[in-house]
Order: C-alpha cells, then structure tokens, then sequence
C-alpha cells in the first residue's frame, strides 16, 4: 500500500521534473563559473570566481562565466539573452554581466545588464574582447582568455557601485508583518478562551519562512533576478 | 416587493463588481502593451541616433556611394516622421533594408572595416538590433496576451463596450533579423 503511493509519488515527480525540462532546456547555474563544454582549467577557473567575488562584494555586480559546445537551435546572442534573464542574473539594478563562450560555434558574447549598459556600451564590450580575449580563443587559450576579459570588465567598473540586497529587505519586511499578525491574532485568540487552570495554553508556532534561492545546486545562492535586453557585444574567432 | 429589491440590488452588486475587475485586468494588460512598445520605440529612437554618424564614418572612405547614403536618409526620416505604430513598424523595415545594403558596402572597402571607430559603431550597431530584436519579441507576447484576453467570454463583452480592438504584431522585415556581425 505504501509501496504504491511511493511509486505514484515518485511518478509524479519525474513527470513534475519532466515538464520542467521541456520548458526551459536552458541549465542551471552552478557557481559564478559555469563551464559546461570543460574548457577551462582549475587555476582560470579559480581566479575567476575570485574575481566573481570581488565584483559582487566590492562593486554589487555579479558576474557569469559560461562556456558550452553549441547555443544550437538557438544563436548564441539569443541562448546568452534567454540565460541572462532565466538565471537573473545581477540585483535589483540589473547589474549583472554575462560572458558566453560557445565553444563549437566558435563565438563569444558578452550580454550586458540594463544597468551596466552606461558604463559597458556595446561599443566598449567589443573593442575590450578584440583587444584581450579574442587573440587567447584564436589560439585555443579558452581558460586565459576568459579570465583576462573578466579582469579587464572589473576594471572598467572600478567607480561603480550598486545594490544588491533590495530582494533580502523583501523579506525581512514580509517576516515582520506575520509575525506582527501572528502576535495579534494569538493575542486576541487567548482573550477570547475561558481561564482557568485547566486551559490549554496556545502558543505560536515556530514561523519558517520558506527560501526560495533563484538559482539552486551545489550550495550556489543563485543571482539576484537582474535584467537585460540584448545589450553587449559579440565576436567569432 | 422588498424581497425583489433586494434581489435585484445583488444582482447589479454582482455585475458591479465583475465589470470593475474585468475593466482593472483590461487596463493592467493594456498598459502593459503601451509599456513594451514604448521600450520599442526607444530602441529604434537609438538606432536613428547612431545612423548619422555611422553614415559620416562611411563617407569618410566610400564617399562616392552616394545612393545608399541618401536611401539610409530618406529612410530614416520616414521612421523618425511616423506616427502610430504600423506606420512606423513599416519605416523601420526599410531603413533595415537600406542598412543591409550600407554594410554590405563596407564590405568592399578593408581600410573602412579596420577602422577603430567604425568598429565601434558597428557594435552599437549590433547590439540595438539585439534590443530590438528582444523588446520586439517582449511586446508581441504582451500583444498576443491582450488580443487573447479581449476575444475571451465575457471579456470580449467588455472590451466591446470599451471600445477595445485587437493589437498589431511587431512583424520582422525578411532577412532583418540577421544582426551584422564584425569578424576577423
């Protein structure tokens, strides 16, 4: 009996999961650095999730590396835009920046955030990939190249600085006001029972707020539901 | 007697309350249609914007072509001059078709595709084709959101005594969507 409604329960899931997959074929993030076509060594791969790090710690923007074998059916400009906006990545200012290598298409894009595209003009983008990223993919360099694009982004938002934690406060405010009803309608609920020794004593329970992390895996938070609308600059190499 | 007040006052109660909410959810996706489009004219707005000094760049190596470079001006002053939407959709597929042509023109000229700033307005270039390409995709789904509202039961009803017709879809002009690309 229980067997079955395992199974049945189990059913329910794969199929859950299955629709989930036919409607976005797009992969998860697992980290700042997401390297599905395995093209970047362990100390590139490092040095830019420190450099990750430090953008978001320092200047409150986030940064995504991905490279994959082909943006296929899709173009690559179009798979980084779709990626942008699925994953979210950069805050409630859209600060965020993505760097796509697709490996197969022999193609770089980088997609700009709405809130970045002052600083990162798709003129900029493009000459900063021809002059420090395009000569390392040219000679198979994936990891060096992708390592000296993201330092040289982090230079150019040195000045810069934007908020992060707008969705953070969301909740703060939203966990304040339940507990401010729970305190009431407890309160209220006790007046109401007759006292006496023998009555039950209503306490509130335990209130969990459910965290739903945009991105999900391997410990990763996820990005902070930023934005972006095609800006950037591409190049073939 | 009283009894048929009553019923008739919750009668008109109900169609109060079903007329505001239908006319509230009418508006929230009808601002959202005017929202998106209005992210489209701003990036077509760019793209007017960048094309004077695209064209100069040209010049500067290929002054003799002067036909595309009038084709691109006459172009651009329809787009700039259209009024509601169809109009200015149609003027936008034109000056797509007239920039087709002046790229192709640089194609012929290497001094022209070296160039540092030509380069860089052929990325401004580029990537205002993606912003179009993206929030032209944005507004046809709200497009495509409201006309299916307003041919639904009842709130076709509604949007008949508004007054609400369906919406036109943003249409890309064949072969627009093929954004320029610098290559080495």
């Amino acid at each position: 009996m229980q067997k079955a409604f395992h199974r049945r329960f189990l059913i329910v899931i794969l199929l859950l999961l299955a629709t989930a997959s036919c409607f976005a074929a797009l992969p998860r993030p697992v980290g700042y650095v997401n390297d599905f076509a395995n093209v970047i060594g362990r100390d590139h791969r490092q040095q830019m999730e420190d450099v990750a790090t430090s953008l978001k710690d320092e200047h409150g923007v986030e940064l995504a590396v991905v490279t994959i074998r082909t943006a296929a059916p899709l173009t690559p400009k179009d798979y980084a835009t779709q990626l942008f906006n699925e994953w979210g990545i950069g805050g409630p200012e859209d600060s965020g920046l993505l760097i796509l290598l697709s490996v197969d298409d022999r193609e770089i894009q980088v997609e700009v955030g709405y809130g970045l595209e002052g600083v990162l003009p798709d003129g900029k983008v493009g000459a900063i990939l021809d002059q420090a990223v395009v000569p390392h993919l040219a000679k198979g360099e994936y990891g060096q190249g992708l390592l000296a694009g993201a330092k040289v982004f982090k230079g150019e938002l040195a000045g810069e600085h934007y908020e992060l934690g707008r969705r953070e406060d969301d909740w703060l405010v939203a966990f304040i006001i339940f507990i401010l009803i729970a305190v009431i309608v407890t309160y209220l609920y006790r007046r109401q029972e007759p006292k006496g020794p023998g009555g039950t004593v209503h306490r509130p329970r335990p209130v969990r707020v459910p965290r739903f992390p945009h991105g999900g895996g391997g410990g990763f938070g996820g990005f902070g539901g930023g934005r972006s609308g095609g800006g950037g600059a591409g190049r073939k190499f | 007697m009283r009894k048929g007040l009553i019923i008739v006052g919750v009668v008109v109660l109900v169609f109060l309350v079903a007329f505001i909410s239908q006319y509230n959810s009418l508006v929230t996706l009808e601002t959202n249609v005017d929202a998106r489009w209005a992210q489209v004219e701003n990036q077509l707005q760019r793209r007017a914007d960048l094309i004077p000094n695209l064209v100069n760049t040209v010049k500067g190596y290929a002054s003799h072509e002067e036909r595309v470079f009038s084709e691109i001006a006459a172009a651009r002053s329809r787009l700039l001059a259209a009024g509601d939407p169809g109009a200015r959709m149609e003027a936008n597929n034109s000056l797509d078709a007239a920039l087709g042509r002046l790229l192709a023109i640089a194609e012929s000229y290497p001094e022209l595709k070296a160039d540092a700033s030509f380069i860089r307005l052929q990325d401004e270039l580029a990537g205002t084709e993606n912003r179009i390409a993206v929030e032209r995709m944005r507004y046809n789904e709200s497009v495509e959101t409201w006309n299916r509202a307003i041919r639904r039961f009842p709130t076709v009803i509604f949007a008949g005594l508004l007054g609400k017709g369906a919406r036109p879809y943003f249409q890309a002009a064949e072969g627009a969507r093929e954004v320029p690309q610098v290559q080495f």
